[in-house]
């Protein structure tokens, strides 16, 4: 499996860190050897809808098996406060260039 | 702009990138071929019933006359309204719900999606079956692949309306 997978943004629940249009470079190795820590943004799957991503924060981490996430900005994101937690495995990997 | 930017663009012609979405708006994802497919077949059965109107002839009374310009006019306005209510919802699907990764499995939609809209229009224009046909048609390929898409097998069956004709219904598990 190659560790780098793109993706393209869409949505602004991220601004501004992540503007809609914009490119991430996702490793997908990120958390293999260590866990997902506060603050670190990740790709996970949309645990509403299967076959759909989404690119949020980590916002706590409740357990080892488990984080919770959130949009940057709150007012305009479905995140961890709708769904809940997601499962580690659902996370994709942890973005790691932004090219815009 | 960076050049890696205009790489990852670049390379979205090969293989599309997947979609994060960082979500906002009201992600409603409620959408269901079954609008355009019901306007379709409403399309279908006006243009029957245009068809089936016995015109007026030399003899008729001004009242014989008077009834049949208003039927007439009932049945075109439903079929001017069914034939835009097809191609808004066929437009909903084509702008809101079907992604480029959609059209990396099926690359006909982007013919199928016009031929809908072009025949919507023929068939608000003219009286035509043929156009009305070809309407339900590509709704029901566009349908057909929706639920693919959506991972549920389809059925094509005669529709329980007076237009009887063959409709993709979806075969939910």
């Amino acid at each position: 499996m190659f560790p780098l997978r793109r993706f393209r943004v869409e949505d602004d629940s991220m601004r501004p860190e992540l503007e809609p249009g914009d490119y991430v470079l996702v490793n997908r190795w990120a958390y293999k050897f260590r866990p997902p820590a506060k603050g670190d943004l990740v790709v996970v799957r949309d645990p509403e809808t299967p076959d759909r991503f989404l690119v949020k924060r980590v916002s706590d981490i409740p357990d080892a098996g488990q984080i919770r996430v959130a949009g940057d900005n709150a007012n305009r994101s479905r995140d961890s406060r709708t769904f809940g937690p997601i499962d580690l495995r659902e996370i994709v990997g942890k973005v790691w260039i932004r090219l815009r | 702009m960076s050049l890696l930017y205009l790489l990852a663009r670049w390379l979205d012609r090969i293989t599309p990138a997947p979609i994060a979405y960082a979500h906002c708006d009201i992600p409603c994802g409620i959408y269901d071929p079954q609008h355009a497919q019901l306007a379709a077949h409403t399309v279908v059965r006006m243009v029957d019933l245009i068809n089936q109107l016995e015109k007026p002839g030399a003899s008729a009374t001004p009242e014989q006359r008077q009834e049949y310009t208003n039927k007439l006019a009932r049945y075109i306005a439903t079929k001017e309204q069914h034939s835009e209510i097809a191609k808004s919802e066929i437009r909903i699907l084509w702008g809101d719900y079907f992604k480029p990764e959609h059209l990396k499995t099926f690359p006909e939609l982007h013919d199928l999606v016009w031929k809908a809209l072009k025949s919507g229009s023929k068939a608000r224009q003219e009286i035509s079956l043929q156009a009305a046909e070809d309407l339900l048609k590509a709704t029901n390929d566009i349908a057909s692949i929706y639920w693919k898409t959506k991972g549920f097998e389809t059925i094509t069956a005669k529709a329980p309306y007076p237009t009887e004709r063959l409709t993709v219904y979806p075969k939910f598990k």
